[in-house]
């Protein structure tokens, strides 16, 4: 139960923490992959920044902006519910021990530093009713490369988990599936 | 923001306290570890992804010259891959193809010392499970679970008494199964040498050399590395009959993540994007001229933000 608070409660403030900028790499990474992936996190983005733009008077907003985004995230479930469901699901489950990797972890280098509320606020927005609510789901596959078994061949000889499994995993670059991809 | 860092500093010291706890949960990795090393065994197993169960053969033999390790499929072509120190062979009896796969001097294959696995518990809360009985033996169970989206999770069931690993699965960062590994008859000890002879006369075969050798691909760079990934080699090597390519390998000690670098040829198109397979995604995209190809064993977004973070600089002469 301890959990679920620190992930619902954590999740506003992660992203806020990201607009102001105080946010650096591993954590904004993180946040940043939230934003991609969750619409909520993305519809708390975009208030935070409606909320800023409209408090410094910002004038590209139309008349119509706010019952535009509305609009949009009204339509957003029907359009998007196929995609979170086998793609990127439930991912507040997993915040928890995000949070507790990044403390542990301290900063890392990572170069999503450049990201500031002006680059990431401006263009969302501008834009959002011309273009679209969410980013593009990134999960539609396309058939295997015909070389898999050769990158798969290379790639496993690198892998610490033979370390325990002895060669089992390399199954992989003999089955049926990689194989296929070469026809 | 100031609830965030408490946040961040009571799951810090919880964290703390839950790695006391894993001291024998880490023993049990080792012992696993060190069987996977020192047993000889021979087993069927079934390899379960994407709906697919796949049924391979796989004998180990130990001596004091080293182990020889031979994987043999068992349905359909009789494709095998036979493991010594130092080389791996594929044998593609269909086309009539030998891979070999040597590693050079002092790199044999990748050990993750027993010293190392300790620092997993950097990127996996690891603790035991159950019981469960497996092929025969009773097996402790062993839960690496990922402390960020970055990487699976792994169930572990190794037998009680030997530490043999009886039954892997790979789990998504929600806990949803990916592929599984499962032996379903294994019995240690009592293989000969003739066992692990592959059974194809390949004299007539054609033999592709991977030429693997460690080198540094002047230019390339991952720029945004993923947390707790670190690169461990970086090679040039062929694939297939002879395209060269670059390879870096990034890990954090149990996944890896290989990025493959290969010129374009002229008029040739690059397929972006990604493809996946069990526990394995492969993503595409084409930068400086180049297909990259970045194969791992970690989740999608893993594999596909090193990917974004390929990048070319004309090195300085």
């Amino acid at each position: 139960m301890v959990n679920d608070k620190v992930g619902g409660g954590g999740m506003n403030e992660r992203i806020s923490a990201l607009m102001d900028g105080e946010l650096e790499g591993r954590a904004a990474a993180q946040a940043m992959d939230l934003l991609a992936s969750d619409p909520q996190a993305l519809h708390a983005w975009r208030t935070y920044h409606l909320i800023s733009d409209a408090m410094r008077d910002t004038p590209l907003l139309s008349a119509r902006f706010a019952a535009a985004v509305a609009e949009r995230i009204a339509a957003e479930p029907t359009v998007l519910a196929p995609h979170r469901l086998d793609e990127q699901p439930r991912r507040h489950q997993a915040r928890w021990p995000a949070a507790v990797a990044a403390g542990l972890a301290g900063v890392g280098l990572v170069g999503y530093l450049a990201l500031n509320p002006q680059t990431g606020g401006v263009p969302t927005a501008a834009v959002p009713v011309a273009q679209g609510p969410a980013p593009a789901p990134k999960r539609t596959l396309i058939p295997l490369p015909s070389a898999t078994p050769d990158y798969l061949l290379a790639h496993q000889g690198f892998s610490p988990r033979v370390s325990f499994q002895g060669m089992a995993p390399y199954v992989r670059t003999v089955s049926d599936q990689a194989n296929e991809a070469r026809r | 923001m100031r609830l965030a860092r408490a946040v961040v500093v009571i799951a810090a010291m919880t964290a703390g306290s839950a790695l006391a706890q894993t001291s024998e949960a880490l023993q049990w990795l080792r012992k696993i570890h060190d069987a996977t090393q020192n047993m000889s065994y021979s087993g069927t197993f079934v390899y379960q992804h994407d709906g697919r169960t796949e049924t391979s053969r796989i004998t180990r033999y130990v001596d004091a010259s080293g182990d020889i390790e031979k994987l043999e499929v068992m349905d359909g072509a009789p494709r095998e891959i036979v493991r010594t120190r130092d080389t791996v062979r594929c044998y593609l009896p269909e086309s009539r193809v030998v891979k070999v796969d040597r590693r050079s001097g002092e790199r044999g294959f990748p050990a993750l010392l027993p010293e190392r696995v300790t620092n997993l518990a950097q990127h996996y809360e690891i603790s035991l499970g159950e019981t469960r009985r497996i092929a025969g033996y009773d097996c402790r169970v062993v839960v690496l679970k990922p402390r960020d989206e970055l990487r699976y999770g792994y169930r572990l069931y190794a037998d009680s008494e030997t530490g043999m690993l009886l039954k892997a699965v790979t789990t998504d960062p929600e806990g949803q199964e990916v592929e599984q590994f499962t032996f379903t008859q294994l019995s240690i000890g009592k293989v000969t040498r003739a066992m692990v002879k592959p059974r194809h006369a390949t004299g007539s075969w054609r033999v592709e050399d991977t030429a693997a050798a460690p080198a540094s691909l002047a230019g390339w760079s991952v720029s945004a590395e993923l947390p707790g990934f670190r690169k461990v080699v970086e090679l040039k090597r062929q694939l297939g009959q002879s395209r060269p390519a670059g390879q870096m390998v990034y890990s954090d000690g149990l996944a890896a993540v290989s990025v493959f670098i290969e010129p374009l040829e002229s008029g040739g198109q690059v397929r972006s994007g990604l493809a996946s397979m069990g526990a394995i995604n492969i993503y595409t995209r084409e930068v400086a001229n180049h297909v990259v190809t970045v194969v791992g064993e970690a989740p999608a977004v893993s594999v596909q933000r090193i990917a974004d973070g390929v990048e070319y600089r004309r090195p300085v002469q």
